[in-house]
């Protein structure tokens, strides 16, 4: 696989799925080793999904869920 | 005891609320940005799917028919509202320019970790959050904030999993990028 950084963006997210076969992810893996640009995305990226995985998640109001409960009565 | 039809589809819709109604309702909020329009988004949407059940049948997983029906009331809920573009179906899915421009944003500036990790950094995510267009806010809440798969949230929103990656590789670097600017006022020269 030719690996250019535009392109190497793109993959990271199919990378990180799953949806690469070995030989796209070790080439992956080798351009991120060797290019400073790709490998400061790719941890960004990883933070960004860290900071979502904490983030919390608003909880349903209880007036909403009284509301809901009476509609599915 | 066994159940008449008539109340399965209430008795299903119940449990759902109490599994799900809080991922349901944080996911309209994402999308609508607006307390009252998110309630309102979740209450018909199970109105809907109780009034419509038949059509769940043979949908192997309610959480992910709840979303979907969710979000077709979010996005009918923006629309009525008319302040939001481009919507889903105007949302152009080729790389252009812009993406390009977008991958060659300078990478984050690094802060401290208390700051990197901290409630600023997560408050500054969710007002970056609000600047995505509805579609990518579906896509990356779904994908990054609720943990479900590409294939789950190709369902949802009744795309294929590789046109869901697309959107989600455009939301991620722009979310990056607006995310660079508050780290940038976090860290010392
Ligand atoms: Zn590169």
């Amino acid at each position: 696989m030719t690996c250019d950084c535009d392109e190497l963006g793109r993959r990271l997210t199919e990378l990180r799925d799953g949806a690469l076969g070995e030989s796209d992810c070790a080439a992956i893996q080798h351009h991120l080793d060797e290019c400073q640009s790709c490998g400061a995305l790719h941890k960004d990226l990883e933070d960004l999904a860290q900071l979502c995985r904490e983030s919390e998640r608003p909880r349903m109001p209880l007036a909403v869920r009284r509301r809901i409960e009476q509609a599915l009565k | 005891m066994t159940r008449t039809s008539a109340e399965e589809p209430r008795a299903l819709l119940f449990r759902a609320l109490d599994e799900h109604g809080d991922r349901l309702y944080a996911f309209a909020l994402r999308m609508t940005r607006d307390p009252d329009l998110a309630a309102d988004a979740v209450q018909e949407a199970f109105a809907s799917a109780l009034h419509k059940f038949d059509a769940f049948r043979g949908e192997s997983n309610i959480a992910t028919w709840l979303h979907r029906i969710v979000y077709t009331k979010a996005i009918d809920l923006i629309r009525q509202r008319g302040k939001e573009s481009p919507l889903p179906e105007e949302e152009d899915m080729d790389f252009g320019p812009d993406d390009e421009r977008l991958a060659r944003t300078p990478a984050w500036a690094r802060p401290p970790d208390e700051i990197l990790w901290g409630r600023q950094t997560k408050e500054a995510l969710e007002t970056a959050m609000k600047q995505l267009t509805p579609l990518q806010r579906a896509v990356f809440t779904l994908r990054e904030v609720d943990g479900m798969s590409t294939d789950e949230v190709a369902s949802v929103l009744g795309m294929e999993p590789g046109t869901v990656r697309v959107h989600l590789h455009r939301s991620r670097l722009r979310l990056r990028a607006l995310l660079s600017d508050h780290f940038k006022g976090a860290v010392r020269p």
